[in-house]
């Protein structure tokens, strides 16, 4: 499968569980997954959901600008780089980001190896 | 070469990669050719380039002479667990003043670091988005 299309259906799929069902990312990180959230690290795939559903919001959207994908190595991985913008219930003005993932495949199962997301101020 | 390794943490490599490639960029954008080889990517707000002497191009026929990174944030992470290729993930933040332009613009980047045999790492993958609104 293209790498452009897998890609981009994994982002979809990763905001889309994000913003209606964010327990549900656990199944997208594995134990050796890392995150660094604003600087924070965190390693394997409870902890980081734990964060994720620890975050102060309860409702949230995010709308994504752009996403760009390369091979990451020999190893079939591959790297997205994403930016947008994220909407919290009841703020008035969207938080912009950026978000770096390394996809790794798993018996052809994607998953979040690498995780790091930083809020773009002005 | 870029960065040796020399028993750096992930994190000290990245730091001194991000000095000396904003460094080069700022001060001899030719010698940022060092950093890439033959299978170095690089995805230049969106534009897809591949090899060293087409990224190298690349970042020479910017259209501007003088400009100056000023970095805001700088992450990393291993690229593979332990005992893989050894590779580090970057992730940057900050903005970019162009000379005669009255305000910097904001960017993000993302570089994945991966090591030569002799323990010096290069530029496998660069994407290089700014950061408008």
């Amino acid at each position: 499968m293209d790498p452009d299309a897998v890609s981009k259906a994994f982002v979809e799929h990763y905001y889309t569980t994000f913003d209606s069902n964010r327990a549900g990312l656990v199944s997208l990180y594995q134990e050796g997954s890392m995150l660094t959230f604003e600087g924070q690290k965190i390693q394997g795939s409870q902890n980081i959901v734990a964060k994720l559903t620890s975050l102060p919001f309860q409702q949230c959207k995010h709308n994504i600008t752009t996403v760009d994908c390369q091979p990451s190595g020999p190893a079939a991985g591959m790297l997205v780089f994403v930016s947008g913008n994220l909407q919290l219930a009841g703020e008035q003005h969207a938080l912009k980001f950026s978000q770096m993932f390394h996809l790794v495949s798993n018996q052809g199962n994607y998953y979040v190896f690498n995780d790091i997301f930083r809020l773009n101020y002005a | 070469m870029a960065e040796t390794n020399k028993g750096r943490s992930e994190e000290e490599v990245a730091r001194a990669f991000v000095n000396h490639y904003y460094h080069l960029f700022d001060n001899d954008r030719s010698s940022l050719s060092t950093l890439y080889n033959p299978t170095s990517l690089l995805t230049f707000e969106g534009q897809k380039i591949y090899g060293v002497e087409d990224i190298s191009n690349k970042l020479k026929q910017l259209p501007f002479d003088q400009c100056r990174h000023l970095i805001s944030t700088v992450d990393s992470q291993p690229s593979s667990m332990a005992g893989g290729c050894g590779g580090i993930l970057v992730f940057v933040s900050g903005s970019i003043q162009l000379h005669g332009e009255d305000r910097p613009l904001r960017f993000s980047q993302t570089f994945h670091l991966v090591p030569l045999l002799q323990g010096s790492f290069f530029v496998q993958n660069e994407m290089f988005r700014l950061n408008y609104g």
